[in-house]
């Protein structure tokens, strides 16, 4: 299986979802995607491509949008896809991806956390590493870390 | 064997003090003051003191020896700094345990937090005055000095749980718990191990116990019972394989976490307490006590106090024994040791109780119509 | 819990565990977002401290990514370094692990002999990265110096002394019947439910699976090296143990070999034209222009990693500024220990030391 064969599957599979596929080295490309799609695209590559490991899953924050990446592994092919998917700031969701691979229960809760992507349909989506009820998140480009900031944390009762 | 025994030895010293003492007042208080009874009461209370210092002293020793040993079982040096190869390093850290403050967490019951501690140290001391170092070197000969002793060591898992739930807190609870489970699971196999030694001396005496000994000592045709004595004194010390009390893993400290300062080191010298209790228990029942065997040369047993010399290096061999037990092996489970304690070790001393009998009588076989004198 | 400052919120009946649940964040400093503001060398710095078992494993992750994205090719004297370096600190981990693993047992002896030999390692990383914890010793574009005169032979010396331990380790642990009670049987995650919580690295292998990212996706020199991946079939804590264990000796293979390669080529340690502010330590004529930094190619860099604790992923994206856009690890820890939801339900209380203790726990990189 190479990128283009790849594309070309998905693209008939999902017309006009697929947005591009950008190389990269040593894996076998980014694909973007459009985050409508999701949920139908993640099973399609887990059932039909065998990208049965979820390595990752994080977000960054663009000046004009939020980017949610995964990285999937084949075990048969030996290969890693990156999975890429602009969502707008001002409504960062995306379908979760926990229902096809559970192991990316923690990562999500971790770009939720950090980055403020909300993941729809996650069983859990808690803070993982800031204390709940934080007002911020802190890798948006907005969180200044030199700026004095308010720390006023609720802190868990139990 | 020599003739000078503990209690002439404080009766001497309490007769030349008040001897001395005595040349310092009028005639009527004179010899008032050198009359028996008060100096047989000072010289009581002078056995007792020295008996206090001296099994302080051991175990003291003892922990410098174990520290000593661990380390060079664990490829290091031990204590180092304070005295000689670190002899004083006890001492120095006791200064330090007996300089901190005392805390008692406000939610703790006052009055079992204090008295647990003290119960136990004391009840670890008691055991000393009846166990025999030597001939006549012990605080009192009854006929059921081992009985006593035992009984007296069996206190410990009352205190240990007292301390635990005074202290109100829940890893001291479960370490309290563990702790009272362990000893008196391991309170039966050893009681019968004991058994199978009173049947074959004939005796709960210790005294007789050990001179019972003089043709072969217990552990050869006892030595299920050995076994089941070793490992049940290691459960009932809480050494690792056994220290689950105190798995720090998954219960902190166990039963003294909210223990500390002096507190703390009445528990530990306790804990060492017993574990010089149980080394000497083992000498007494299975190794022979202060006798050597007959061929090892008259010139190393007749030299004085010889019989307290072999006695104590008996004593601390029996305790490394312990310390390298310590050093290889990690810790059992509640459930496997409880396990071990009642389908192991009961079976392993009762067959030791029969093989016990049957030694008794195998010795009458050859006199016709023998009735085994048991018990006096 | 040991290993560290994490919580586990454990719902038990009696002495049975009936739910967890990891609480983690107590050692998160952000790194993420520091990295943000710095260059590309001075993240080095955090790799250090991200995970501070395995320094140099972390530093080689996030080099490897920077390096594609920043496109530069390290030469292959740094590589084998490099190499040396991962496979000396995944033995130095290992060991870590060994000691606080048998002390969780209460196994006091070979704690201080797995420290013992570890202090080894440490006096070796400090031989040539001159820090025995935080090394910041490899850069982008290379290692920052050479190994010093003798160090080949006397890491021989260390490797050789190490197999000679690991005998003894197993016999202090294996031929105990205290042990095999502890640790067999417990802590069971299969490969398929492995494979779903995302669980990697020796706890994976335990299970069977012959997954490691050395073999499967060679990375560095790992193509030019024999080794095996060490495996287990139960699957269980005494599994994970024998794997590790495995990996050790076969690191000791990778060390003799990387030493060897190294014996014989002499060569740079550093790749030439790099930038100025890439730290290269002088800027070669006529390349003025990578001192402008917006003429530096953009590029996203993705390496994964077998690292000590499992897979271990950073991905770096450069927009073309003197520093990273956006930095993202993945951390094999936090993962593995996740997915203690999975493998501690139905055990006892006693037993959660020893399974957490074989999943081999660093704060430090799972909260970053």
């Amino acid at each position: 299986m190479d990128a283009k064969q790849l594309s070309d599957g998905l693209a008939t599979r999902f017309p006009g979802k697929i947005l591009g596929v950008d190389p990269l080295d040593g894996t076998l490309g980014r694909i973007r995607f459009d985050p409508a799609v999701a949920t139908d695209l993640f099973r399609s590559l887990r059932d039909d491509y065998q990208f049965t490991h979820l390595t990752l899953v994080g977000a960054t924050d663009w000046i004009d949008h939020r980017e949610v990446f995964y990285v999937l592994w084949s075990d048969t092919d030996r290969l890693y896809l990156v999975l890429s998917a602009n969502l707008p700031t001002d409504a960062p969701v995306i379908a979760s991806s926990v229902p096809i691979w559970p192991s990316a229960n923690a990562h999500e809760r971790e770009a939720w956390d950090l980055v403020g992507v909300k993941f729809e349909g996650h069983p859990d989506l808690r803070r993982i590493f800031m204390p709940e009820g934080y007002a911020y998140h802190p890798l948006l480009r907005s969180f200044k870390i030199h700026e004095p900031e308010d720390l006023e944390v609720k802190v868990r009762s139990d | 064997m020599s003739s000078v025994t503990l209690y002439s030895v404080a009766y001497s010293i309490a007769a030349i003090l008040l001897g001395g003492l005595a040349h310092l007042f009028p005639a009527p208080v004179h010899g008032w003051l050198i009359s028996g009874d008060v100096v047989t009461a000072l010289a009581t209370v002078i056995f007792a003191a020295i008996l206090l210092a001296a099994s302080m002293l051991n175990t003291i020793l003892l922990i410098w020896y174990e520290r000593k040993l661990l380390g060079r079982f664990m490829d290091r040096r031990g204590a180092m700094h304070v005295g000689y190869a670190g002899l004083l390093q006890n001492f120095a850290d006791g200064l330090k345990l007996f300089r901190k403050d005392t805390v008692r967490p406000g939610q703790a019951d006052p009055l079992g937090f204090w008295l647990s501690p003290t119960a136990y140290m004391v009840t670890s001391l008691v055991i000393f005055g009846l166990l025999p170092i030597s001939t006549g070197w012990n605080g009192g000969s009854l006929p059921l000095t081992l009985l006593l002793a035992l009984v007296i060591f069996s206190f410990a898992p009352l205190f240990i749980f007292l301390g635990a739930w005074a202290s109100n807190n829940k890893y001291s609870l479960i370490g309290g718990m563990r702790s009272a489970a362990q000893m008196i699971a391991y309170e039966v196999p050893i009681l019968l191990a004991v058994v199978a030694v009173v049947v074959l001396a004939g005796s709960f005496d210790l005294n007789t116990i050990v001179l019972e000994q003089r043709n072969y000592w217990f552990w050869a045709p006892l030595f299920l019972a050995l076994i089941v004595f070793l490992t049940g004194m290691l459960a009932e010390m809480e050494r690792i394989p056994f220290d689950l009390p105190e798995a720090e893993a998954e219960l902190v400290e166990g039963w003294n976490t909210e223990y500390g300062g002096m507190l703390f080191a009445f528990f530990m010298l306790a804990d060492y307490l017993r574990a010089l209790v149980g080394s000497i228990l083992v000498v007494l029942l299975f190794l022979g006590g202060w006798t050597l065997p007959s061929y090892i040369p008259a010139a190393l047993t007749s030299f004085p106090l010889a019989g307290i010399v072999w006695f104590m290096v008996k004593t601390y061999l029996v305790f490394g024994l312990f310390v390298w037990v310590r050093a290889s092996l990690p810790r059992i489970r509640t459930d496997q040791l409880l396990r071990l304690g009642w389908m192991r070790m009961v079976p392993l001393a009762l067959l030791s109780v029969i093989l016990a009998a049957l030694v008794v009588l195998a010795r009458c076989l050859p006199l016709i119509g023998c009735v085994p004198s048991m018990g006096g | 819990m040991t290993h560290g400052l994490w919580n586990l919120r454990v719902r038990i009946e009696g002495e049975i565990i009936k739910d967890v649940e990891p609480e983690m964040g107590y050692l998160h400093r952000g790194i993420e977002k520091i990295s943000e503001d710095r260059h590309y060398n001075e993240i080095i710095t955090l790799m250090d401290r991200t995970c501070y078992v395995a320094g140099l494993a972390w530093e080689h992750l996030f080099i490897v990514a920077a390096e594609q994205a920043l496109h530069v090719t390290p030469p292959e004297r740094a590589e084998y370094i490099r190499v040396l370096s991962a496979e000396l600190q995944r033995i130095a981990s290992h060991l870590m692990w060994y000691s606080a693993f048998v002390q969780d047992l209460g196994l006091m002896t070979p704690f201080l002999y797995g420290m013992r030999d570890r202090d080894l390692i440490l006096d070796l990383f400090q031989s040539y990265t001159g820090g025995r914890l935080t090394y910041e010793y490899m850069r982008v574009g290379g290692v920052r110096s050479d190994l010093p005169l003798g160090f080949t032979q006397r890491c021989r010396q260390v490797v050789d002394w190490l197999m000679d331990r690991f005998v003894e380790y197993d016999q202090l642990c294996l031929s105990s019947t205290i042990f095999h009670e502890r640790c067999d049987g417990l802590g069971v995650l299969l490969e398929p439910e492995a494979v779903a919580y995302g669980v990697t690295g020796p706890m994976l292998r335990s299970a069977g699976s012959h997954r490691d990212l050395r073999k499967d996706r060679p990375y560095s020199v790992y193509d030019k090296l024999q080794f095996q991946v060490a495996t287990a079939s139960t699957a269980d804590v005494t599994g994970r143990y024998l794997v590790r264990m495995e990996e050790m000796r076969q690191s000791v293979r990778i060390v003799r070999q990387c030493l060897d390669w190294l014996d014989d080529h002499p060569g740079p340690v550093m790749a030439e034209h790099l930038p100025r502010w890439l730290g290269a330590p002088y800027a070669p004529m006529g390349n003025e222009s990578y001192l402008l930094k917006r003429n530096y190619p953009t590029g996203v860099g993705l390496s994964m990693m077998e690292e000590p604790h499992g897979e271990a992923g950073a991905y770096v994206v450069n927009d073309g500024g003197e520093h990273p856009y956006r930095v993202k690890f993945r951390s094999p820890v936090l993962i593995n220990i996740w997915a203690a939801k999975r493998y501690l339900p139905g055990y006892r209380v006693a037993d959660i030391p020893p399974i957490m203790g074989s999943v081999d726990v660093c704060v430090g990189e799972c909260d970053r």
